[in-house]
């Protein structure tokens, strides 16, 4: 009953081969990460590895000690067990399993979906519950709150309202949003970490209602920040407004970049290229894909009942991404600043509304 | 440095899936600037036509380059891994492909994409890729995923593709009617090949090849076709390709001379997919409209009309849809600018500034499309409209 994973790699120092085998006591108690290629690894780190076993509650260790950072951020672990939502909330596809069932099923086809009168109505209330757990999140930002905290806090206000937090479980996701902090592009793992004054934290809320998914997302700044963080944070909302508004019916898809791409460098920054905005309805990522850079082939143009993202992410250096070994979080190669904004948004048969 | 607790450390297990195993660290590419790009060439054709052999062949074959093959490409992508084999100067060996499935969700890349760039990263480049598509497989998607913007800064590129058939049964295919009316595998993975291989050709009598070659040609007036026995064909028919190169502008000089040729000289039986070419009369004074003109085609699939907005176009059924499989095109804007080279694949398009070379051919441009439902009298005059 043991489904080998061959893509763990050794954690003794200096080693990259590949590692099948795992420590069995932090199995036991459920301290993950711990894998190794053979028992002759796993001798030689056994020194410093032990002091993992049987930590003292309150304790708190980086579970990647031998990866090459490329900021100041580290994760804390360990992590919560993972939050329930409450038997009556209806969950969406990949609450079972992990796997988005419905979004693969839909895999490259570049159909977006014109939602009718019902659906549309359906997203604005997913929309409206999406937008106040954020809001209710954010409220909670200050020095010395860890993330774990912002997401116990996000996780309830998105339950209280009978509603499920998309991202619990979305391809196996551990938790209920994402908390990207400084040099952390998105996807941040919410954990033990404190809040420092001076961070920049994004706060990414999704919530699941009545069949649709609503998505948003806002950066903020951490007690005092210094004058270029909040240049930055500026420069990525106004990115966003920038392209929402030349949204309306009849503009291509393929759009959106150029403006955002254009109003990054004019301020100094780059624009990431690796994510991208999507359509959301019933699926919580499809048709169409809206990257945030200038020169794209994306498919499609607005048409009135298409539902979708922007959400550039805007950085003081590189745009390039590195993943943290938790296979989530994504930060800047060079360790520098990156910021973000999201809305959920309707075309209309004159323009476009914002639905979060 | 040694503990005196040896004797407690326990034996290591194997790695139980969980969702809190952390998977290795994946840097993405190099993606520095300058540096020499891998082509990928798609491999695809029914089964039995042929492929497998192929690709073994070239697996095997002495040569100076080092090639990875991908056999049965990503098929539905719940793998977690996926071989891939590797002919360094000879000799064959294998590697893995680690498909990671999580953060998919708002990737540009496909995750086949990061996992051919993550190995070479590891492992060094390689010299060429080719993936093999499995046999009923509609290969535009599959382009698609490779087709990817500059921006993205991959270390990877498409190169083209190249389709096997089996000489005896492809005609048997292309005739192949599906349900729902669309357009059948066999026709499609024709319509979009840069490179035709047309295998087992022992198996036709001369006269029987030249009706082949007709009927294919029909379909595909711009590919390359080849005859062989046994799936044996120079490497450098399926390698160095340039098919989605936007500076290979007298590429494109040939395969309209070959259009031009071919319509002259055949008739075409039954007209489902076709080549057809639409010759410019005049340098485009306004680029953005021609694009907008093009938008509505590939993407509504209707003949563009006027008088009704770009986006509330439709086609009234999917038989009557215009679905242009593959396009190329080079036009010449007013006012001495640069010549624009045009490629699309499917849905995707892309229209960029050619360099340099002035070519000899003084024409405002063309269009190529290759597809179903292309009335050429039709496309003519509306983009005539729409450009005035």
């Amino acid at each position: 009953n043991f489904i080998e994973m061959p893509t763990a790699l050794c954690q003794a120092l200096n080693c990259e081969n590949t590692a099948k085998l795992e420590c069995p006591t932090c199995v036991k108690q459920t301290i993950s990460g711990s894998t190794f290629c053979s028992q002759d690894c796993f001798k030689k780190s056994w020194g410093a590895h032990k002091a993992l076993h049987n930590l003292p509650e309150g304790v708190t260790y980086d579970p990647f000690p031998n990866f090459k950072y490329t900021g100041p951020l580290r994760p804390v672990y360990p992590l919560t067990p993972t939050r329930s939502v409450p038997e009556h909330i209806p969950r969406p596809d990949h609450a079972e399993d992990g796997t988005p069932h419905g979004e693969l099923a839909e895999r490259g086809d570049t159909n977006i979906r014109v939602l009718n009168a019902e659906e549309i109505e359906a997203m604005r209330k997913v929309c409206k519950i999406t937008k106040e757990v954020l809001d209710i999140g954010a409220a909670a930002i200050r020095p010395g709150v860890t993330t774990e905290e912002i997401d116990a806090i996000v996780h309830q206000a998105t339950i209280e309202r009978n509603a499920y937090p998309s991202p619990l479980n979305y391809w196996n996701y551990p938790k209920s949003c994402c908390t990207s902090i400084n040099e952390v592009i998105c996807h941040g793992i919410p954990d033990q970490r404190p809040l420092q004054e001076g961070d920049i934290i994004n706060l990414d809320v999704s919530c699941y209602f009545e069949g649709f998914h609503g998505d948003t997302n806002a950066t903020y700044c951490v007690g005092n920040v210094d004058e270029a963080g909040k240049k930055l944070i500026d420069t990525a909302r106004e990115c966003l407004e920038a392209a929402i508004a030349q949204a309306k019916p009849g503009v291509p898809y393929r759009r959106f970049g150029r403006l955002i791409e254009e109003h990054a460098t004019k301020m100094g920054f780059t624009t990431v290229r690796a994510f991208c905005g999507h359509g959301i309805h019933e699926l919580f990522h499809g048709a169409p894909t809206v990257p945030h850079y200038a020169n794209n082939k994306a498919v499609g143009v607005l048409k009135p009942g298409h539902c979708f993202t922007i959400e550039p992410m805007i950085c003081e250096g590189t745009h390039k991404e590195l993943m943290w070994p938790d296979q989530w979080t994504a930060t800047t190669t060079d360790g520098k600043r990156s910021a973000q904004f999201e809305h959920t948004l309707l075309v209309t048969e004159t323009g476009i509304e914002i639905l979060t | 440095m040694q503990s005196d607790d040896f004797d407690d450390i326990p034996d290591l297990i194997p790695v139980i899936e969980t969702s809190t195993v952390p998977k290795p660290p994946t840097e993405p590419a190099n993606n520095s600037d300058g540096q020499k790009k891998i082509p990928v060439t798609i491999v695809t054709g029914f089964l039995g036509s042929g492929k497998t052999t192929l690709l073994n062949y070239i697996l095997t074959e002495k040569h100076e380059k080092k090639i990875a093959v991908i056999l049965n490409e990503f098929g539905e992508s719940s793998d977690i891994e996926k071989a891939l084999s590797i002919n360094e100067d000879g000799a064959l060996y294998e590697e893995w492909l680690e498909l990671r499935n999580g953060c998919l969700c708002c990737s540009v890349k496909d995750n086949g994409v990061k996992a051919i760039e993550n190995l070479m990263e590891k492992r060094g480049k390689f010299d060429y890729v080719l993936l093999e598509t499995s046999g009923l497989a509609d290969p535009g998607p599959i382009a698609s995923i490779f087709w990817m913007d500059d921006d993205l800064g991959s270390d990877i590129y498409l190169d083209g593709i190249v389709t096997l058939v089996d000489a005896k049964y492809i005609s048997q295919h292309i005739k192949d009617k599906k349900d729902d009316g669309a357009i059948n595998e066999a026709t499609k993975q024709i319509a979009i090949a840069d490179r035709i291989i047309i295998n087992k050709k022992d198996l036709l009598s001369e006269s029987e090849m030249s009706e082949l070659e007709n009927t294919i040609s029909g379909i595909n007036s711009v590919a390359t076709l080849v005859q062989t026995e046994r799936s044996r064909v120079s490497l450098d028919f399926v390698l160095d390709i340039h098919a989605y190169d936007i500076t290979d502008v007298n590429g494109l000089a040939l395969q309209s001379q070959k259009i031009n040729e071919h319509a002259s000289t055949h008739v075409h039986p039954d007209k489902t997919v076709e080549t057809i070419c639409i010759q410019l009369d005049e340098p485009i004074r306004d680029v953005d409209l021609l694009e907008r003109w093009i938008q509505t085609l590939l993407w509504e699939k209707v003949v563009p009309r006027t008088d009704k907005q770009q986006y509330q176009q439709h086609a009234s059924s999917e038989e009557e849809q215009v679905v242009v499989l593959r396009l190329k095109g080079i036009i010449t804007p007013q006012g001495g600018k640069e010549r624009i080279i045009i490629q699309g694949v499917q849905d995707l398009y892309d229209m960029q500034a050619a360099g340099g070379s002035d070519s000899t051919d003084d024409d405002a441009g063309k269009l190529v499309f290759i597809g179903r439902n292309l009335v050429k009298v039709d496309l003519e005059q509306s983009l005539k409209k729409w450009l005035s």
